[in-house]
């Protein structure tokens, strides 16, 4: 592989798909205008234009990108006007990621995605189609300097060009199973936010539904049997379950995370698959999240915070690390994947009983705001601001009872709710800053709020807060996480200078 | 974090603060004599104005004349060979530790009112975070820049 080579033709239809993508706007604009003034003629002459332009610089780009794997490093160029060349060395690649859309497993290519240290949130270089072959290859190269031993690839290739555990040293490996994606389905909350949505838009709907339509269909629905009705509203429910099923296993489908010598591999996905890489330096905490369905069933997604990397619209600003699991199969789960990680503690320093009124007066601030307006304008409605009242209220107590750090030598556990739960380990050394806030009134209750910093994606910070935590426990988490060798708060002279 | 870092900031922080505020208030004033040439040409109702006028009063001698010496006696910092320590906040006093190793890189910046009193502000950042001490002398802060610049040159193998 030591000549220039070109991406697979494919590319050619995957640029003109971008370039049609990022003109869609200006299109549309020039369509509206063009119908407006009825010159249909000067549409067809500019839509003729442009679909030569697409094809031709979908055509230019494609020929003018030459890649080359050499010694040492990856060497791209391209550019049709402008030629870039841009040289990544090998010790400094990160991860490589290979994809695999609908159409890259119609032709047996990969889309390889190569990622450094550096920040911002574009990737390095990727490669959008070329052989599977080539692309375990590139990556077996770069990533673990393999020798050109292509007999493996090539005759998984032929076979069937699906991307597979192919790696050598697989310590561990895990797999979802097809009840896991069931259930994670039925509890992805879709099904909830599709309602929502759907109920949103019917009320902003029913406005402009003229009221005799509205009228004659209520007296419709009324005139049917309730059992119809009942049945009606099943098969929505039946039907928004079932998307939540299939989405959640498309994108998951064949989830196998393997634990190799220094990475963490992931591949999944039915449809379009991915596989990443995960260099276990780069994860700064790992974390279980359940949300308020999954909870109540003990089931909850493993994920971990990455340093750097890029953000692409395909993932989340935290990488699934397995998307649904039990609690108690968690603590099994990290031993066997990252034995180096602290297991989840048995139990948290919860907040003092007295911090709870600030968890509860924060969460009812709005609803108490909204009953204003409402009582003013809309009084009928007086239940909506209520509803909201008792679940903020609801919402304050349980986070209340759920915020909690924990200590175990190096490692710091927080537990927290938003809505979902989530539990989140860290080691003293991802920590970038100790914060603790207080004001007057947490002063005089002895309260501190303290947050800590690590590395998020897209060289972002991620920034942990337990509220209102006991004044006392914060100092002590900040001796723990002080660097400082001598010369501490505690050596010092009380009184000394004043404690302003 | 018992007890407030050492090191307070420069004095003269107070009179270059003063003069931004004195310099925001300006524009408000600015804005506010517009709203009153307005309100008499197009005789709009007065009280709003009125309204206007207490509030700006009030704010102005408060921004001007209290918050800065608030602000400034609050100000801490202390920086220790392993870790820097910050101390702000007039309503909510925020104490902030960062490691030394976890610095990346440290900057002195001046606007032209820090340099009118002769100060600097200074930036420290970390790969997830970033933190300032507001205004110092422009000496001590190039010498706790180099400081800071060179207690963080600390070989680390992680992120």
């Amino acid at each position: 592989m030591c000549e220039p080579k070109r991406l697979h033709p494919v590319t050619v239809i995957f640029n003109m798909i971008r370039f049609v993508k990022e003109a869609a706007l200006g299109l549309l604009g020039i369509g509206v205008i063009a119908i407006k003034d009825g010159a249909f003629f000067y549409i067809g002459i500019a839509v003729v234009v442009l679909i030569t332009i697409i094809i031709v610089s979908s055509l230019l780009a494609w020929y003018r990108f030459t890649y080359e794997v050499s010694e040492d490093e990856l060497r791209v160029k391209y550019g049709v006007f402008i030629r870039k060349k841009r040289y990544i060395s090998k010790n400094r690649i990160q991860s490589i990621d290979l994809t695999q859309s609908v159409i890259h497993r119609i032709f047996g290519l990969v889309s390889v995605e190569i990622e450094t240290a550096g920040s911002g949130s574009d990737k390095e270089a990727s490669l959008k189609a070329v052989t599977y072959a080539d692309g375990v290859n590139i990556r077996n190269q770069l990533k673990y300097g393999a020798t050109t031993d292509t007999g493996d690839a090539d005759a998984m290739s032929e076979s069937e060009p699906v991307l597979t555990e192919d790696t050598p040293h697989v310590l561990h490996a895990e797999k979802v199973t097809f009840r896991q994606l069931f259930i994670a389905g039925t509890t992805s909350g879709s099904l909830g936010v599709l309602l929502a949505l759907g109920g949103i838009a019917f009320s902003e709907l029913e406005q402009f539904i003229p009221e005799h339509v509205y009228d004659e269909a209520w007296g419709w629905i009324v005139a049917q049997s309730i059992a119809i009705i009942v049945a009606l509203v099943g098969l929505i429910f039946f039907v928004l379950w079932l998307l939540g099923i299939a989405g959640t296993m498309i994108k998951y489908g064949n989830f196998t995370i393997s634990r190799h010598a220094d990475d963490l591999f992931i591949t999944r996905g039915l449809l379009e698959k991915k596989q990443i890489t995960i260099p276990l330096k780069r994860i700064q905490a790992i974390g279980f999240k359940q949300s308020l369905l999954r909870q109540p069933f003990g089931y909850g997604t493993v994920y971990a915070e990455i340093a750097g990397g890029s953000l692409d619209d395909n993932r989340e600003f935290s990488t699934i690390l397995f998307p649904i699991m039990k609690k108690k199969h968690v603590n099994r789960f990290l031993k066997n994947v990252l034995p180096e990680t602290a297991v989840m503690p048995e139990t948290y320093n919860s907040v003092p009983a007295r911090s709870r009124k600030f968890y509860v007066i924060r969460m009812i601030l709005f609803p108490l705001a909204l009953f204003v307006p409402v009582l003013i304008y809309a009084r009928s409605f007086w239940w909506v601001p209520g509803l909201l009242l008792v679940g903020a209220c609801i919402l304050g107590f349980k986070r209340h009872r759920d915020a909690g750090v924990q200590r175990e030598n190096k490692w710091l556990h927080i537990r927290t709710r938003g809505f979902a739960l989530n539990h989140v380990v860290m080691h003293h050394k991802r920590i970038q800053a100790f914060e603790k806030r207080q004001h007057l009134i947490q002063k005089h209750q002895a309260l501190a709020t303290m947050e800590v910093s690590i590395v998020g994606m897209a060289a972002g910070g991620r920034h942990y807060a337990v509220l209102d935590m006991d004044d006392l426990e914060a100092d002590t988490l900040s001796d723990w996480f002080s660097h400082r060798k001598e010369d501490g708060d505690a050596m010092r002279i009380k009184g000394s200078f004043t404690d302003q | 974090m018992r007890y407030a870092p050492k090191e307070q900031i420069a004095t003269d922080a107070i009179k270059a603060w003063k003069m931004t505020a004195a310099l925001v208030m300006l524009i408000v004033w600015i804005m506010l004599v517009v709203g009153g040439i307005l309100t008499f040409v197009f005789d709009f109702p007065q009280w709003p104005l009125w309204i206007a006028i207490g509030i700006i009063v009030l704010s102005t001698y408060f921004v001007i004349f209290k918050l800065p010496n608030i602000r400034w006696r609050r100000w801490r910092y202390e920086v220790f060979d392993q870790e820097i320590y910050i101390q702000h906040g007039i309503l909510i006093v925020t104490r902030t530790l960062i490691p030394m190793v976890r610095v990346q890189h440290v900057d002195t910046k001046q606007g032209p009112i820090l340099k009118k009193y002769n100060l600097a502000s200074i930036t420290i950042s970390t790969a997830a975070t970033t933190h300032g001490i507001p205004a110092l002398y422009d000496e001590d802060a190039s010498n706790l820049r180099d400081r800071i610049s060179a207690l963080a040159r600390v070989d680390e193998d992680d992120v």
